[in-house]
């Protein structure tokens, strides 16, 4: 494969800029692999050249169905497109920082809670007395909690805390999923 | 007498069910199928027209396609095969090319 053709592809694959990059990179394999082809069966590269085309009217055959479809204005398809980005840059505003704050925290004190429950039971057990953690506990009004129930709820309370960090983080990668996949459904 | 245009717009028109038909028989890469319209000169297209198309009827799910990087210095081939919907499609083509034959030789007064 000489310069001509690496040059020629490169053209192609500007032109098809539209197109998302997977798309891309399909058809300029496909193109390569004619070019390849062509040069197994000792054509040159005039005559390769000539039967491919321009670059150009080439990559335009491919775009052929799409820009006959966006050079359609309607004002309906228009109002879509507003609607989309109004709802989603409202939503975003607060879906995406409230999850990606409320996730982490609720994981980080899923895990920090049975760990201090642990702490509190050895502290008791074993009567090290280690500073400050007489102020883990629970506290329901008056009754605190002893050692062993505080453990206990506290496992019940990290398994929690976690589950629903997890699902925040789920339902964001989910938003955003969403997001993109309506927004090539829409292709705009 | 401009027969070079009627012929290429028959030949637009038909493309498609030429390459549903080859593609029923058995799977072919892009170029193959290029080399095999090459036989027939009335339907020998490059590949600014058979790829664009092959891609148009992936989209519309009619065709499937895998690459195969065959080894030993070939270049990387897209073999092409009939979805069950590109089956349905070439069944109901298949019908209305009986009907356009049929009418043909009618209207010939056969």
């Amino acid at each position: 494969m000489n310069a001509t053709f690496e040059k020629y592809l490169n053209t192609i694959d500007n032109c098809l800029k539209p197109l998302p990059v997977s798309e891309r990179i399909d058809i300029v394999k496909e193109i390569k692999g004619s070019i390849l082809e062509m040069e197994g069966e000792k054509l040159t590269t005039e005559q390769i050249l000539d039967r491919l085309g321009k670059p150009k009217d080439l990559a335009r055959a491919y775009l052929g169905d799409l820009l006959s479809k966006e050079s359609k204005f309607s004002w309906n398809r228009f109002l879509i497109v507003c609607a989309f980005y109004s709802l989603v840059g409202f939503s975003g505003l607060f879906v995406i920082p409230c999850l990606a704050i409320v996730a982490p925290t609720f994981i980080v004190c899923g895990i920090v809670t049975p760990v201090l429950g642990i702490v509190k039971l050895v502290d008791y057990l074993l009567h090290l007395n280690i500073p400050f953690v007489e102020y883990i506990g629970f506290e329901f009004g008056s009754t605190i909690l002893s050692p062993v129930p505080v453990f206990i709820l506290s496992i019940i309370m990290g398994v929690i805390l976690f589950l629903v960090g997890k699902g925040s983080w789920k339902l964001l990668v989910y938003y955003c999923k969403q997001v993109s996949k309506t927004k090539s459904n829409l292709s705009i | 007498m401009n027969l070079d245009k009627w012929k290429s717009q028959m030949v637009r028109g038909t493309l498609e069910y030429c390459i549903l038909l080859m593609l029923n028989k058995k799977i072919y890469y892009g170029y193959e199928i290029l080399q095999e319209l090459s036989k027939y000169p009335i339907i020998t297209s490059t590949e600014s027209t058979v790829y664009p198309l092959l891609r148009r009827l992936q989209k519309d799910k009619y065709l499937q396609s895998t690459w195969k990087d065959s080894a030993e210095g070939l270049p990387p081939r897209k073999y092409y095969s009939l979805t069950p919907e590109g089956k349905e499609y070439l069944e109901a083509m298949n019908n209305e090319w009986k009907n356009l034959l049929n009418a043909m030789s009618d209207l010939k007064g056969e």
